[in-house]
Formats: structure tokens, C-alpha cells, sequence
């Protein structure tokens, strides 16, 4: 099998360095086709980079890339996906709100035929195929969001399988699966092995590497320390290569000191269990001076556990004393206030305040204990960071300086500075060292060691075997949600920890997901039935207290009136589900009817002018959309703020080409065509439900219909995808200024006049039949059919409103009261969907 | 050293050349300093408002429901004076109709709704309350020892002025000298972070929402002073001219950067050209030329909606002053 002339894939002396952290440097590597090449490395090394690399997530800084011996460079991941390059991230980014099917479909571009037609029937089929292969009972209906993180990554690599790729490279697979489902995943790698598939496998697990691998390549802090056959290596050696030969010979693992037993209890946790039941029964104590390492695999429930005693999550049961004190901690106040502080685990998203200065991400926690006034002290707050930037040597050019030109590990320092000015009891640190470089790694362990000096409880959780076993004094294991066992690092080895972290029957002991117990219509399903109901009961009710309603006049009326509202409602609905929000519809709507009614006026026959008015309007409109796209991505300004300027510079334009004055006397060819008759329907009626019928084709049935709703489910993931987020916001933009104008053109029509308020504050009506329609404010989410039930009802109660002779004011009322029940509705929904 | 320098003064290039010319065409044209001052009411109680719209734009969060609070606020008022009650009961209740509207709006943000879509709701609930309550009447006659709120001056200053700067001063101690405005700035740059880093994240937020709530409410009564009548369309539309000062000024609308003393910019900025342009738009007599020049309503607009966009663009491309 080892015998191919031409490697797969040949990674070439590829370096690349990030601010402060040289995370590659001059690393080769190189994949045989029906080969497992195991990537192994300690956190930190250069794993995730490499496989960034090879995915076409970053370029390298130099160095060389060969595809089947010729030379590569991706410009986005999508192009290496199409030449056969699979990669499975352990960090799934999903379309939340997209079908699982469509998710998988979306990784590989959607499957379309001519003009972007989408091949539905193909997506689902692969995506049953898929879900066949994996043997699992799942609806490819159902949103993604509500697969756990193992399915994610089961789906994924069934995907992958059926993709036909030529290389797949998968990051630590196993770390959220459990025992069946790994033997699943083995039973597909070899598979794809016989296929002649080259399989780049990253993993920490010294059992699968052993097991699966054909070929090892070791890294360390960024170089390529060691490659060759697995044969050739054992796992003693293995290990003396990821932790460093030198260090690895001379290492006396926890040296003696003062026997723990013998100091102070600082943190003591008896039997706590949480809310969620992502952990259950555990107990931990910490004593002063001592630094507890806390070892698990990800999902093990450590970080769960260290949140929850700092109050970011809740607890069921079980005590939590800090200095003899037992304590109620509901909230992270709280838990510093009781004299515990928590370093999460990740730095960018969870510690770091990135455009503030150090000083102002250095004091926040401890402003109560700098002043007692509410009033700050910037010298006291200077002097504080200064003690601390000398103590922990942080090296920054001023205390000004946003922490964002830092470096990782300065940066991860001054998080730490910030919990050590609020002098704890106890201090929990969650992968202190993950994506810091070796020299500010080994100062971090410095620091922590004097502060255990200094009687502080340390407890230090890690998923980086030789950290915990070189810098703490006693191990915590946790497995499965429970503690697994407590270790002396002097009195066991790496493997019996290792041993001890790892799950036993794993499908037993994991908690069930909670999402697993819940069933049934999908919400969209849901909102769009309930709203049909309440138009039901509308219609019910206002039938039985007038004669007049259920007449063919009366509700003719009302739909034709509803007809502009909802064209407007589906152009508010287009830019909503992109991920924006425009304010400017109503001035389109007028700036467009305005043009319309201009070129109506033109002394030419209106045989001509009609067509070309009506052009002139939808040609005005779309543009007028694009311009605000194009203002919004060129300027790198939010949508609200371009759409709150324009709405003002639309209006003025149209006051320019009027003059300010009303438009008047128009042809009756015009005016009249609205409200032609033709078997009991109008032309507005039809127009708004030929809108309609595009917005649908638009939205479900295009590939640029689905790429808005995936942009506006999940910007991250689109970019991953290679969704462009300008052409898709032009899209959407241009299609919402093109069902402005179309509403502007037919409410011009209807009401035979234009004057220079028309459409005045209907963008707000328009946002709001689209939220009570169930469109997601925040993208991704919604339906045409709900968009056009919340216009009609909309509608229906300002006709209410007239036949119940009810004064006109309480119009605005029941809007209000029906979006606010849509809003906490939808609230709601999202909160049972977790 | 230069360099520093210029890098320092480059957000306020443009913005500071506008307000100077607004400025310049303002004072050309003044005959009578008092109704210039005058003419500045309308943007005193706009630039109350965008003191703590500042703060909340500052957390990442907006609040579109002022104009529907000040039209709720100002209909209460008229009721409860119509009702026979003196001015002073019915103007303390009238705070406290704005304390409960702040509360609705914070009790809806803590339910984890999205700010936009909150008060988008109810900015509808609290215009159709009022439209509601006053069956669309405006309630006249007010008496004048109320009006004097919104229509007198103290040594010259319009009160409007006067709320402005004692609202703007008091919001400004808070947002930059206190634990509180530290807070703010936090949430704004990174959520969750603040979570993890101890920050009462709901509280500071739901205290905003209800101070703007009160602000509302106090703005309302000297808008309703100094229309001399209760309206239920009061404030309408307010809301965006006090996020367009905020924006103007350079604070971001995704929250972390900008602060009080740019939102004064703002204000500056937007009431001069406001006031300097209606003098354009009556007609003007420039030196060199006989034949009068005057300015459109629509000129005003467009010049108005490219200065919101061009120096949101000019600040976003120079916002190296972020934070504290």
C-alpha cells in the first residue's frame, strides 16, 4: 500500500506565524493514498494550524503545498473541498437554523441545476444515505441545532465518506463520541483506507494512534520533531517526543512538599450536581498551597464543574464552603465576593476585552476593592495594573494599549492579573496555557507555583497530560461527568491517568443530551399554524359581529389592501433573513412611486409611458436597495446606520424631483388596472400573491435564495462555505429595494395620487409583519407563507378597527400587543429549542 | 511626534471642520443672539436623550421606543392634569409612567430578547397606548405655570439647554468615572466576557433602560410645556435623530467605543447644521453676488443623510480612541 510513487498530499518546510507566536515553523509532511497519518503534538504545537493549512482556512506564511504532485494554493476552503480535500474540524460550526440535510449539503456548495435551481431531491437523498450509513434514527429535517455535538461530527464524516474525497482529515474524532460510535468511525476509516483515501488523523489518544495509524508525525512548539512508521516507535517514546527528550529524562514528577493534608482547606465541594446533569455527585477539595490539576477529556464535565462553583451555571445539589464558609454562589459577584475567581478557558471569546486598554482590562473585576465609592481612581487603578505588569512581567509598551496588540500570552497574563487584584482564596485556572507560546507557558507555572506559596488553592484544569502532571501536587480525574479518581503525580504515571479519563462503556455513563427527549413540529410549522389560527379567529369573530364582513366588497378590500403590505413585509423579510435590517423601505417605496408618477405624467401616449413608468419605479427601487448594500460593505458600517442615513437622503431626493408637490391626474389606465376584476379577484390580489409566489421560488428554491438564509443564520459558517456575504447582502438588498418599489407602483396605483409623506414609518409595519410572521430579527429563520399570514392579519385588524367603528387610534395599540406576543413567542420557541 | 499628534486629531478633522462651518454660517447670519437660542430647544431635549441613548448604544444594546415613551409620557400628563390634579402630582406621576415603560423595556432585555426587536415592540405598545388613552385628541390649555417649563429661560438659557447640560454632565460622570460606566464599556466590547469576569451584565443593562425610561418621561413634560398641549404624536421620530447625534459623534453601534464627550460632538454638530441650515433655507445675502441664495427642504435632507453616513464611514475608518 506504501508504494505509491507520488504522495497524496506533500507538505513542503511550511511556516506561519501569528502576532507574538511562531505557530509552524519549517514543519513537512507527507500522505500516501489508503494511508492513516496520525498528527500528534501536545496542545499548542501547531496541530490546529497545520490543519488550517491544508484546508485552505489560512496560507501559509512559506513553504510549499503538492496536491498529487502538483503545486497548491487555496484561495478559501471550498476550493480544497471541490479538488477532495475533506476536513472534519473538532468545532463544528453549523447554520443552526438550516435542516441538517442542508447543512451537509451546504459544506460541498449546494447541488444545483441551470440557473441556481436547487436539487432538493439530491440534497435529501445524500443526506438519507448518510443518515443510513451512520445507522442512526435521525430526521434530516430537523434544524441542526438541535444535534448533539457527536452527531455533528457523525453527520460530518458520513458526508465526507459519501463525498468520494481523496483526503480526509479529521481533529480529534472521538473526543465528543462514544464507544459504538468510535467503533463506527474505525470501521469507515478502514473503508476508506481499502478505497485508496488518505486519512490525516489528529488525536490525543495514544490507543487510536496505535491502533490506526500507518504513519506518526510527532510536533512540538511548532517544529516537526519526529516522523516515521508507527512500527518504528513505541509509546514511551512517543511521549518522551511530544513532551521534549530533555525535559522528559530529568522529570521528577510533583516534588515533595509540605504534605497536603496538613494545611488549610481553602475550597471544599461536597456531592454537587448540576442543573443540566452534565455532572453528578462530585466533591473536591483544595487546600492553601497546594495546586490541584484537575485531568479530563473535553466534555468530561471539569469546565462544566469550575463554572458552576463560579456561578456561571446552575447547581442541583451539593455544598460549596470557601474558607470554612459555606456559600450560595447564584452569580460570578457572588462567587468573588465569597473569594473565588475563575480564568476561563477560552481566552478570546470568554477573558479578553480586546479594543479596551490593559489598565481597563486589568482592574474590571476588582473596581469594588480598588474604591469603596462608586466613583473610579484612575491612579489607583495605574498603580494597581503597574504592581501587577511588574509581578507577572507583562510586557506591553504602555498600560494604554488595547490588549488586543499583545501578545497571546501577555494577553492570557493580563486575564490572570485581573483575578489576582481580586486576591482570592481560591484560584480555578481553565487551560491556563492553551495558545500561549513555551516561554510564557513556563512563566505562567512560575506564577501559579508561587501563588500556592503564598497560600492560595490553586486548582489548575488542563487536558494537557504532562502540564498536570508536572505542575500539580494532586490529580483530580474526571470521567464522564463523575470524578474517576484522585492521583499523586511521584506515585502514578501518565498512562494511569490516561486510563482513568477515559471511558469505560461511554454510552451508559454519558448523560443523555437534553435536546435527545424532545420531538415534534418544527417550529417554523408551529409558528405559521398558530398564526393561521389567530387569522381564523379573526376573520371568526369579526364575520359574527358584523353583516358587512363577509362581504365579497369588504374582503376584497382587505386583501388588496394587505396586497402592498405584503410585498413590502417580504422585502423587509428578504434583507431580515440576510442578517441586516433596513429602515429605508418606506422611502423607496415613495422614491420609486414618485419616479413612476413622474414618467405617468410625461406627454407621451400612455400606452408608453404606463410600461415604462412601472420599469422606471422597479428600476429606481433596486437600486436605491444596492446602494445601501454597497454604502454597508464598503464602508464597514452596520445596515442601520447606512438605511438610517439614506431614509433621510431618499426622501430628500424625492422631494428634489418633485418639487414637494403632490402627483396627481394620472392616466386611468393606471389607476384603474389595480383594481381590475377578473373572477372575483383583483389585480393587486394577484400581484401580491405573484410576489409572493417569487419570494417563495426565490428563498427555497435558488442557491442565492438559500446562501441569504445561510448568511443570516451563521456569518461564520458562510464564510467557511464560501458564501460571500457582499454579493449575498447586494442580493438581498436588491431584491428588498425591488419589493419596495413594486409596493410603491401598486399603492400608487390604488390611491391615484403620490404626495411627499406617502409611506412614512411603513418600514416599521413592514419589520413588524415579518417578526410576527416568524422571521428571526437576528437572520436565518422565517417563511414567506408566515411573512404574508402576518401582513393579512396585520391588515385584518385595521379593517377591524373600521367596521367595529372602533376609533382608529387602537390600530396602533393591537400592533403593538401583537408583536410584542410574537416576540415573546418566538423568545419562547428559542428557549425550548435550547 | 507630529505623527502622534495627527494620528490623535484625525477622527476630529472632519467632524470639527463641519461644526465650524455650521458654526460660521450660523453666527453670519444671526442678528438677534436670544431666538437663535431659541431655535435651540428642540435639540436640548434631543440632546438630553442622546446622553443615555449614548450609554446603551455603548453596551451594544439601542432603544427605538424613546419617541413612544415621550408621546406616552406627554398624554399621561394631560390626563392626570385634566383629572383635576395639580401639575405637580400629575408631572411626578407622569415619571413614574416612564419608570414602568424603562421597566417593561428591561424586564423584555432580560428575558434575553434582543434589544432592536424589544423596543421595536414596544415603541408600537407605547404609540398606541397613547393613541389609545387620548383617542388621538391633543389635551390644550395647560396652564402657564407649566409651560414656563418648556418656554422660559434662565439668564438667557433655555431651559431645554439647561436640561441638556446637567443631564449631559451628570451621564458623563457616570459613564467615565464610575464602576458603573466601566461596566458599560465591558459588556459593549464582549458579553460573555463581562459574564465571566463578574460583571452584573443584567443589572447595568436593565438600569439604563429604565433611566432612559425616566429621561423619557422628564423630556416629555418639557416637550409638552413647550408645545403647550399634551399630544399623543409627541416625539415622534425623535428616537432616530438621537441615535443619528450618537452615531454622528463616533460612538459604534455594535458597542465598546466612543463616549460622552463625542456625543456632545454630535449634538453640536447636528443642531448647528439643523439651525444654520433653516436660515439657508430662508434666503441669504452673501457678499459677492446681489442675487439672494437660498436652500430646499429637500437639499437639507440629502446634506443631513450623507453627514450621518459619511462620518459614520469616517469614524469607523479612525476610531483608534475606543474604551477607557
Amino acid at each position: 500500500m506504501h508504494d505509491a510513487t507520488v504522495p497524496l498530499l506533500e507538505l513542503v518546510d511550511i511556516t506561519r506565524s501569528f502576532p507574538g507566536v511562531v505557530a509552524l515553523d519549517g514543519v513537512s509532511l507527507s500522505l500516501a493514498a489508503g494511508e492513516v497519518h496520525a498528527v500528534v503534538g501536545e496542545n499548542g504545537a501547531g496541530k490546529s494550524t497545520l490543519i488550517n493549512i491544508i484546508a485552505g482556512l489560512l496560507a501559509p506564511d512559506a513553504g510549499q503545498m503538492l496536491f498529487c504532485g502538483r503545486g497548491v494554493s487555496w484561495a478559501n476552503p471550498v476550493e480544497a473541498r471541490r479538488q477532495g480535500i475533506v476536513t472534519v474540524h473538532q468545532e463544528a460550526e453549523l447554520f443552526p437554523t438550516l435542516s441538517v440535510a442542508e447543512n451537509m449539503a451546504l459544506e460541498q456548495g449546494l447541488p444545483t441545476g441551470a440557473a441556481g435551481w436547487v436539487r432538493w431531491r439530491q440534497i435529501y437523498d445524500k443526506a438519507s444515505r448518510a443518515v443510513a450509513l451512520l445507522g442512526e434514527p435521525l430526521d434530516i429535517h430537523e434544524s441542526a441545532a438541535r444535534l448533539g455535538v457527536g452527531q455533528r461530527h457523525m453527520t460530518q464524516i458520513a458526508a465526507a465518506v459519501l463525498e468520494r474525497a481523496r483526503v480526509l482529515v479529521l481533529d480529534e474524532p472521538t473526543s465528543a463520541l462514544t464507544a459504538s460510535e468510535t467503533d463506527w468511525l474505525f470501521a469507515q476509516i478502514e473503508r476508506l483506507k481499502s478505497a485508496g483515501v488518505g486519512i490525516i488523523y489528529i488525536s490525543h489518544r495514544q490507543e487510536e494512534i496505535f491502533r490506526l495509524a500507518d504513519r506518526i508525525t510527532v510536533l512540538r512548539d511548532g517544529r516537526r520533531v519526529w516522523s516515521g512508521l508507527r512500527k518504528s516507535i513505541d509509546r514511551g517514546q512517543l511521549v518522551q517526543y511530544m513532551v521534549g527528550r530533555e525535559r522528559a529524562d530529568g522529570l521528577t514528577y510533583g516534588l515533595a512538599r509540605t504534605p497536603p493534608s496538613r494545611l488549610a482547606s481553602r475550597l471544599v465541594v461536597e456531592c454537587v450536581t448540576a442543573a443540566d446533569g452534565r455532572f453528578v455527585d462530585v466533591s473536591l477539595t483544595a487546600r492553601a498551597g497546594e495546586i490541584v490539576g484537575v485531568y479530563g477529556l473535553v466534555g468530561s464535565g471539569r469546565s462544566e464543574f469550575a463554572r458552576a462553583i463560579f456561578g456561571l451555571e446552575r447547581l442541583d445539589s451539593g455544598t460549596v464552603k470557601v474558607d470554612g464558609h459555606a456559600r450560595t454562589i447564584a452569580n460570578p459577584a457572588q462567587a468573588v465576593s465569597a473569594g473565588l475567581a475563575y480564568l476561563p478557558e477560552d481566552r478570546l471569546r470568554q477573558g479578553v476585552f480586546r479594543g479596551l486598554s490593559v489598565r481597563a482590562n486589568c482592574v474590571l473585576s476588582a473596581l469594588r476593592l480598588l474604591t469603596k465609592s462608586p466613583l473610579t481612581s484612575v491612579s489607583r487603578e495605574r498603580s494597581a495594573t503597574l504592581e501587577q505588569i511588574g509581578a507577572l512581567d507583562i510586557k506591553c509598551r504602555d498600560i494604554q494599549q488595547p490588549i488586543e496588540q499583545l501578545s497571546g500570552g501577555n494577553q492570557q497574563k493580563v486575564v490572570l492579573a485581573r483575578w489576582l487584584l481580586t486576591r482570592p482564596s481560591v484560584l480555578i485556572l481553565d487551560e491556563p496555557t492553551r495558545g500561549v507560546d513555551v516561554g510564557a507557558k513556563a512563566e505562567i507555572h512560575r506564577i501559579l507555583r508561587r501563588l500556592a506559596d503564598d497560600g492560595t488553592a490553586v486548582v489548575m484544569i488542563s487536558s494537557d497530560l504532562p502540564e498536570v502532571m508536572e505542575h500539580s501536587d494532586r490529580i483530580v480525574v474526571f470521567r464522564a461527568g463523575r470524578v474517576a479518581g484522585q492521583f499523586i503525580p511521584a506515585e502514578t504515571t501518565p498512562e494511569t491517568i490516561t486510563v482513568a479519563a477515559l471511558p469505560t462503556a461511554p454510552a451508559s455513563d454519558l448523560p443523555a443530551p437534553a435536546w435527545a427527549s424532545r420531538r415534534g413540529f418544527r417550529p417554523v410549522v408551529r409558528s405559521e399554524m398558530a398564526l393561521a389560527a389567530a387569522l381564523a379567529a379573526m376573520f371568526i369573530l369579526l364575520g359574527l359581529s358584523t353583516d358587512s364582513f363577509f362581504t365579497v366588497g369588504n374582503l376584497l378590500g382587505l386583501v388588496s389592501s394587505a396586497a402592498v403590505l405584503t410585498i413590502l413585509s417580504l422585502g423587509a423579510a428578504f434583507i431580515i433573513l440576510a442578517g441586516a435590517i433596513d429602515i429605508s423601505l418606506g422611502s423607496q417605496l415613495a422614491l420609486s412611486a414618485a419616479v413612476t408618477g413622474i414618467v405617468l405624467k410625461l406627454p407621451y401616449p400612455a400606452a408608453a409611458t404606463i410600461p415604462l413608468g412601472i420599469l422606471a419605479g422597479l428600476a429606481v427601487g433596486t437600486t436605491l436597495g444596492l446602494a445601501n448594500a454597497t454604502l454597508s460593505i464598503a464602508g464597514r458600517i452596520h445596515p442601520i446606520v447606512v438605511t438610517l442615513g439614506t431614509m433621510t437622503i431618499y426622501r430628500g431626493l424625492l422631494i428634489s424631483i418633485t418639487g414637494g408637490d403632490t402627483i396627481t391626474d394620472l392616466p386611468r389606465a393606471f389607476t384603474e388596472w389595480s383594481s381590475v376584476q377578473r373572477f372575483g379577484i383583483n389585480a393587486s390580489v394577484v400581484l401580491g400573491a405573484l410576489a409572493a409566489m417569487a419570494a417563495y421560488l426565490g428563498l427555497s428554491h435558488f442557491r442565492w435564495g438559500r446562501h441569504v438564509l445561510a448568511l443570516g443564520s451563521s456569518p461564520t459558517a458562510a464564510r467557511l462555505v464560501g458564501i460571500s456575504k457582499a454579493r449575498t447582502w447586494l442580493l438581498a438588498f436588491g431584491a428588498g429595494g425591488l419589493l419596495a418599489s413594486l409596493a410603491g407602483v401598486l399603492e400608487l396605483s390604488q390611491t391615484g395620487a403620490m404626495q411627499s409623506g406617502m409611506g412614512t414609518a411603513y418600514e416599521l409595519q413592514a419589520i413588524a409583519a415579518a417578526v410576527i410572521g416568524g422571521v428571526s430579527i437576528s437572520g436565518g429563520r422565517g417563511s414567506v407563507l408566515g411573512v404574508c399570514l402576518g401582513a393579512l392579519l396585520l391588515s385584518s385588524i385595521y379593517n377591524a378597527v373600521v367596521l367595529w367603528q372602533i376609533s382608529g387610534h387602537h390600530y396602533a395599540l393591537i400592533t403593538g400587543v401583537l408583536l410584542l406576543a410574537a416576540v415573546l413567542t418566538d423568545r419562547a420557541w428559542r428557549k425550548l429549542e435550547g | 511626534m507630529t505623527s502622534i499628534v495627527l494620528r490623535r486629531a484625525a477622527p476630529y478633522l472632519l467632524p470639527c471642520t463641519l461644526l465650524a462651518a455650521a458654526a460660521a454660517l450660523v453666527a453670519s447670519q444671526v442678528t438677534r443672539p436670544a431666538a437663535v437660542l431659541d431655535m435651540w430647544r428642540p435639540w436640548g431635549e434631543i440632546g438630553a436623550l442622546a446622553t443615555v441613548m449614548t450609554a446603551i448604544v455603548l453596551t451594544g444594546g439601542i432603544d427605538l421606543s424613546v419617541g413612544s415613551m415621550i408621546a406616552l409620557s406627554s398624554v399621561s400628563f394631560g390626563l392626570i392634569w385634566r383629572q383635576g390634579w395639580p401639575v405637580s402630582i400629575a408631572a411626578a406621576a407622569t415619571l413614574g409612567v416612564g419608570l414602568a415603560c424603562g421597566t417593561v423595556n428591561a424586564a423584555l432585555i432580560a428575558l434575553g430578547v434582543a434589544p432592536l426587536v424589544a423596543t421595536l415592540a414596544t415603541m408600537a405598545l407605547f404609540a398606541g397606548l397613547a393613541m389609545a388613552l387620548s383617542h388621538g385628541e391633543r389635551i390644550a390649555g395647560l396652564p402657564d405655570s407649566f409651560t414656563a417649563w418648556g418656554q422660559d429661560s434662565w439668564f438667557g438659557v433655555p431651559h431645554q439647554l439647561l436640561l441638556f447640560l446637567a443631564v449631559w454632565f451628570l451621564a458623563w460622570i457616570v459613564v467615565h468615572h464610575t464602576r458603573f460606566g466601566r461596566y458599560v464599556f465591558a459588556i459593549g466590547e464582549n458579553r460573555l466576557a463581562a459574564e465571566f469576569a463578574a460583571v452584573p451584565v443584567r443589572r447595568v443593562e436593565s438600569m439604563l433602560y429604565v433611566a432612559n425610561g425616566v429621561l423619557a418621561a422628564l423630556v416629555a413634560l418639557v416637550y409638552t410645556a413647550r408645545g403647550g398641549a399634551a399630544v399623543p404624536n409627541a416625539g415622534m421620530g425623535i428616537e432616530l435623530q438621537t441615535i443619528a447625534c450618537v452615531v454622528v459623534g463616533g460612538t459604534r453601534v455594535t458597542g465598546g467605543s466612543g463616549g460622552l464627550g463625542r456625543t456632545l460632538l454630535g449634538v453640536a454638530i447636528m443642531s448647528l447644521l439643523d439651525i444654520g441650515l433653516q436660515f439657508v433655507s430662508r434666503k441669504i445675502y452673501v457678499p459677492w453676488s446681489d442675487v439672494p441664495w437660498q436652500l430646499n427642504a429637500n437639499a437639507r435632507l440629502l446634506l443631513v443623510g450623507s453627514l450621518v453616513i459619511g462620518l459614520a464611514i469616517w469614524n469607523e475608518r479612525f476610531s483608534s480612541a475606543r474604551g477607557s
